[in-house]
């Protein structure tokens, strides 16, 4: 019960989805009928989960993208520069034409001082003046993970920091791919989309239909237990877990069919409730995530 | 637009969309398509049925007029939490709902709310105009 059918036609094609779009912009790319973009990868009050994540990525994998897909400027992780030599890198593209992938909260208390990203010029670049910044000139904004889309676990109760989401701060509309982490698919997927055909399809809480549109509950593979009212009373069981809190009846994403680390397993697949990471409210209002003596 | 008016409106789609295929049955001879076409009418006709179901119970539910006298202070609600055996109820504009086996309501708990108590004001913010309620059993309301 724990496979998702590959027999399933809707499955199948979903499974192959991001990987004819990366294809189909690298060959565009390579043919000139498109050019490689800029991609600048802002991490900010978070836990840089979401670029672990992106490097996770298969078929096609973090390589595809980063040599063939887009000019990748700057990440603070990944890239070799340092110090005011990485904020230079930055700054040079001030002007210039970019997309913008921005992961983790921002901090807005006492003006964004909790966040400082570096050093420019000798002063201090907070998270909040980077993505007022850089998020009103991009070509497009992408937010990458629950804390960027939604403020997410930064912005949890007490919210010392007070952070939000990137929606919050900017004046222009967002593409968010929430889920604690983003599947490195929802990221690609949704960036060769914006280079091939411009901005996708969104819901109506700004998340791509081609990734976001059904709910875990209504494909999950479990599913037959919760029809017959066949529920587990513990994780580690092998029926619905709905009793537990599940969370799959309200968190609309496509897990179930991708799934995690090269389509091993997810959450459920492992018998753990979904604690509906990719959903707004997430993680106040998915508490509690587990549940026992429920009737 | 109230549930009523979306049910009504999805059932006028349905009948256009059955006069659409009947007019296309009369312009083929080719028995495959006229088998798609038939089974298409066969789906409306479905649908127009689900919905008419729907608008029942709409009347009887969304505006509902509970089955049962039973009253319930919000002390008492706060019982029917959803744990130990008790069922989860919720009250929303005085009436008392049943979600204990409502999907959206796991482990009796939902974004942040939980049951056994009134949840008019979220739900009011977060659910207007979709069809919920001609979903839920109403057990009672509040006094």
């Amino acid at each position: 019960m724990n496979q998702t059918s590959n027999s399933c036609s809707n499955f199948s094609t979903r499974l192959e989805t991001v990987s004819v779009l990366v294809h189909r912009a690298i060959d565009a790319i390579q043919q000139k009928t498109i050019k490689k973009r800029n991609l600048i990868w802002l991490e900010l009050t978070g836990c840089s989960g979401n670029i672990i994540s992106l490097l996770d990525g298969a078929n096609p994998d973090f390589k595809s993208i980063a040599c063939q897909l887009v000019n990748f400027i700057y990440d603070n992780s990944l890239m070799a520069s340092e110090g005011e030599a990485a904020l230079e890198k930055l700054f040079s593209m001030a002007d210039g034409d970019y997309i913008l992938a921005v992961e983790g909260a921002v901090s807005t208390k006492d003006n964004g001082m909790y966040n400082i990203i570096g050093r420019w010029k000798g002063q201090p670049v907070t998270a909040y003046e980077a993505v007022k910044k850089f998020g009103e000139q991009a070509g497009h904004v992408i937010t990458v993970g629950t804390c960027a889309s939604d403020g997410g676990i930064s912005a949890a109760r007490p919210n010392p920091a007070e952070c939000v989401g990137i929606q919050n701060l900017l004046n222009r509309r967002v593409i968010k791919l929430p889920g604690c982490p983003c599947h490195p698919d929802w990221f690609m997927g949704t960036l060769a989309y914006l280079m091939l055909f411009n901005e996708p399809e969104l819901d109506a809480r700004q998340r791509p239909l081609m990734f976001y549109s059904t709910l875990i509950h209504d494909i999950c593979p479990r599913r037959p237990y919760f029809n017959q009212g066949i529920f587990a009373s513990k994780p580690g069981e092998k029926t619905c877990m709905f009793k537990l809190g599940c969370r799959g009846p309200v968190t609309r994403v496509d897990c179930p069919i991708r799934k995690w680390n090269d389509r091993v397993n997810w959450p459920i697949g492992d018998d753990s409730p979904c604690i509906g990471c990719a959903m707004f409210g997430f993680p106040d209002k998915m508490e509690p995530f587990i549940s026992y003596d429920t009737t | 637009m109230n549930d009523r008016e979306i049910f009504i409106n999805m059932i006028d789609d349905n009948l256009n969309e059955m006069s659409d295929t009947i007019d296309c049955l009369y312009t083929t001879s080719n028995f495959r398509v006229k088998n798609k076409l038939l089974n298409r009418l066969r789906k409306s006709m479905s649908n127009i049925s689900m919905l008419t179901q729907g608008l029942r119970n709409d009347t009887s539910m969304n505006n509902p007029q509970p089955s049962s006298d039973r009253l319930f202070t919000l002390d008492e609600l706060s019982r029917y939490n959803g744990r130990n055996g008790n069922p989860a109820y919720v009250a929303i504009n005085d009436i008392v709902y049943d979600v204990t086996g409502n999907a959206a309501w796991g482990g009796a708990t939902h974004f942040g709310l939980t049951a056994g108590t009134d949840v008019t004001s979220p739900f009011a913010s977060c659910h207007a105009g979709q069809p919920i309620l001609s979903k839920l059993k109403v057990v009672g309301k509040i006094t």
